[in-house]
């Protein structure tokens, strides 16, 4: 479609000559228009088309006989009404010069042996204001110049678009009509890929914008998410081949890609979640587990006030006189531990041991597994080790510590554990107060 | 996202400190509902300090302990000296969900008015996946209204950052219930061991 287009505009430009005053202001448009397009805005592919139909419509105004091809007919059966804000004053530049040139216009906008780039140039300023392209400031200058001097207020209006917020409503209102009208002719054209593929082709240099997405009626949360441009109120989507290019349901297509992006990390987090596949069965699992870990809270909150007449916690006593070794994977706090000074080290070393515990424990939540666990005889070093959580010098404590970890990270961490004796009974009794 | 072991080194670390604080400043004694309700108050109120006002559920389990008087005092005692600033925190916050709630209506209306619009235009598809869309939309708005009173502070939020918090919130109960769990045991080991 767009090569017959082009094709169009070089035959009807041929014959004729514009004038050099059109030409002129067409050619300083086009630098600026260029410059902006290079200075990376982003262009929303589905804009171009409609543009480009716009114009053509113009051809067939002067061409006799319309002697277009079918396509054309669609095009022009299917065109739709011009943006009050932008394609106006394009349009009315079109209509004004048109008469002046005659045939030669051809390509409306067109300079003569620039006809199609000034087409496609055109296309991608007029997708530019209201794809609202970005940051570029320069963008926005540079196509606010040439509009100006376009001097049609239509041309006032689309650079006054451009400069304003985008929360403002009008702005959003007018970008969603005209979006949904252009949508439309998109939409039924299918040209949605071709139009994406121009604008990919010319776009190389913006390339790396073209990741992000476009909303117009996005949270500002999100729209603040977004990254890779200086200002980033916008995101840009491309459309997909065979899907609707309305401005809504582009922006409900970003907002479920998130969300089920959202979703995969809460399948990992929660347990049990692999298999289930719709967005309900797994609200339904993450809403069963909440309730489970919130009720575990209130028992086990329960349980020690119960276990602790005095709220007395202290961890130091705890851990002294406690048989639970810090085995675990959990190098961090290994880590940590070699960092810190005696004191601090005496310090957190419960907290690390408790940290590590947990870690543990974390491994191994399911009362099934507890039960599973084989119940080996201790072996010696770690009853060695049991006897060390008495206060220990920190390098030797150290090293057991490492012992330990490098026992416990080589074996299976289902099997034999140090305190096998005595974490059977707990986990009985964990499970005996919670069933 | 943070590694689980350093979150309950702090969460471990921030509710010591706030139960040491409330026991150590109350000089009766307590009865179990007493007691749990402290180490249940302290327990939320460490992890909501520590994500430092960042997430929304942390602002409004803070916001929820300190509505109600009698928990205020507690919950500033279990803060500690920084509870102003937390609080003070909390409550410019505060403002923000009287304005979500703002939001949250006219979100309402406009959704009313987009299904309307969107029912007029009318779909293509045959009757039996509209109503299997339909039902599916409702099963899952369902379940997000439930997930939403469950969070804290989540009835304001649209889905998007509702998963999200879903997902902080998350680890924090798991961790939570680890360090719990741990300590419950190793109490009543040494309750055991003492006995």
């Amino acid at each position: 479609m767009n090569r017959a287009l082009q094709e169009m505009s070089y035959c009807l430009n041929g014959p004729g000559n514009c004038t050099d005053m059109t030409v002129l202001e067409r050619q300083r448009a086009r630098v600026r228009w260029q410059q902006s397009y290079f200075g990376g805005c982003d262009f929303g592919g589905v804009f171009s088309e409609p543009s480009q139909a716009d114009q053509v419509g113009n051809f067939q105004d002067l061409v006799v006989g319309g002697d277009g091809s079918s396509v054309l007919d669609d095009v022009l059966t299917h065109s739709v009404k011009p943006d009050p804000g932008l394609e106006s004053g394009w349009l009315e530049l079109g209509r004004l010069e048109l008469p002046k040139m005659g045939f030669g216009s051809g390509g409306s906008m067109n300079g003569s042996p620039t006809g199609l780039e000034m087409n496609s140039s055109i296309s991608k300023t007029s997708s530019c204001p209201p794809t609202e392209a970005q940051s570029a400031p320069e963008a926005k200058g540079k196509v606010s110049v040439p509009a100006e001097k376009m001097s049609s207020a239509a041309g006032r209006d689309s650079s006054k678009k451009r400069k304003a917020d985008k929360m403002q409503n009008t702005k959003v209102f007018a970008e969603d009509d005209a979006k949904d009208k252009r949508s439309k002719a998109c939409a039924e054209e299918g040209e949605s890929k071709i139009t994406t593929e121009q604008a990919r082709t010319k776009n190389n240099t913006s390339t790396p914008t073209t990741n992000n997405r476009e909303t117009s009626a996005d949270s500002p949360k999100e729209n603040s998410k977004a990254s890779e441009v200086q200002k980033p109120d916008y995101i840009h989507v491309r459309a997909r081949r065979g899907q609707a290019t309305d401005s809504h349901s582009l922006a409900e297509r970003v907002r479920r890609e998130k969300i089920s992006e959202r979703m995969k990390y809460l399948q990992d987090l929660v347990p049990g979640c692999n298999k289930i596949t719709g967005k309900a069965g797994m609200l339904d699992e993450i809403i069963n587990y909440v309730q489970s870990l919130q009720r575990q809270v209130e028992f086990l909150s329960m349980k020690l006030a119960a276990v602790n007449p005095r709220l007395d916690f202290n961890i130091d006593d705890l851990f002294a006189k406690e048989t639970i070794p810090a085995c675990s994977a959990d190098f961090p706090t290994i880590g940590m531990s070699s960092e810190m000074t005696n004191p601090a080290y005496l310090q957190f070393n419960p907290v690390q041991q408790v940290a590590a515990c947990c870690g543990f424990e974390m491994g191994l939540n399911s009362p099934d597994m507890a039960l599973r666990r084989p119940l080996s005889a201790l072996p010696e070093p770690y009853l060695d080790a049991s006897c060390f959580t008495q206060l220990q010098p920190p390098p030797t404590w150290d090293a057991d510590l490492q012992n330990l970890l490098n026992l416990e990270f080589h074996q299976e961490k289902s099997i034999s554990f140090p305190y096998q004796p005595f974490t059977g009974s707990i986990e009985a009794s964990n499970l005996k107060m919670e069933i | 996202m943070r590694s689980p072991s350093s979150l309950k080194q702090e969460f471990l670390k921030r509710w010591m400190r706030g139960l040491q604080r409330c026991t150590s400043s109350s000089k009766k004694d307590m009865n179990i509902l007493e007691r749990k309700k402290v180490i249940k108050l302290s327990a939320d109120l460490a992890m909501a300090s520590a994500r430092n006002g960042k997430t929304s559920w942390s602002r409004a389990l803070i916001a929820n302990a300190s509505r109600d008087n009698d928990n205020r005092i507690l919950a500033e005692r279990i803060l500690g000296p920084e509870s102003d600033i937390l609080i003070k925190r909390v409550s410019t916050s505060v403002g923000t969900v009287s304005c979500n709630r703002k939001i949250r209506s006219k979100k309402i209306l406009k959704r009313s008015c987009n299904s309307v619009r969107r029912v007029r235009k009318g779909t293509h598809l045959p009757h039996q996946k509209v109503l299997a869309k339909s039902i599916a939309k409702r099963l899952v708005q369902k379940r997000t209204q439930i997930l939403k009173r469950l969070v804290p502070g989540g009835e304001f939020m649209d889905e998007l950052s509702l998963i999200e918090e879903t997902l902080d919130y998350i680890t924090y109960l798991q961790a939570q219930v680890d360090v719990m769990r741990c300590i419950a045991s190793a109490t009543e080991l040494k309750n055991r061991n003492n006995d």
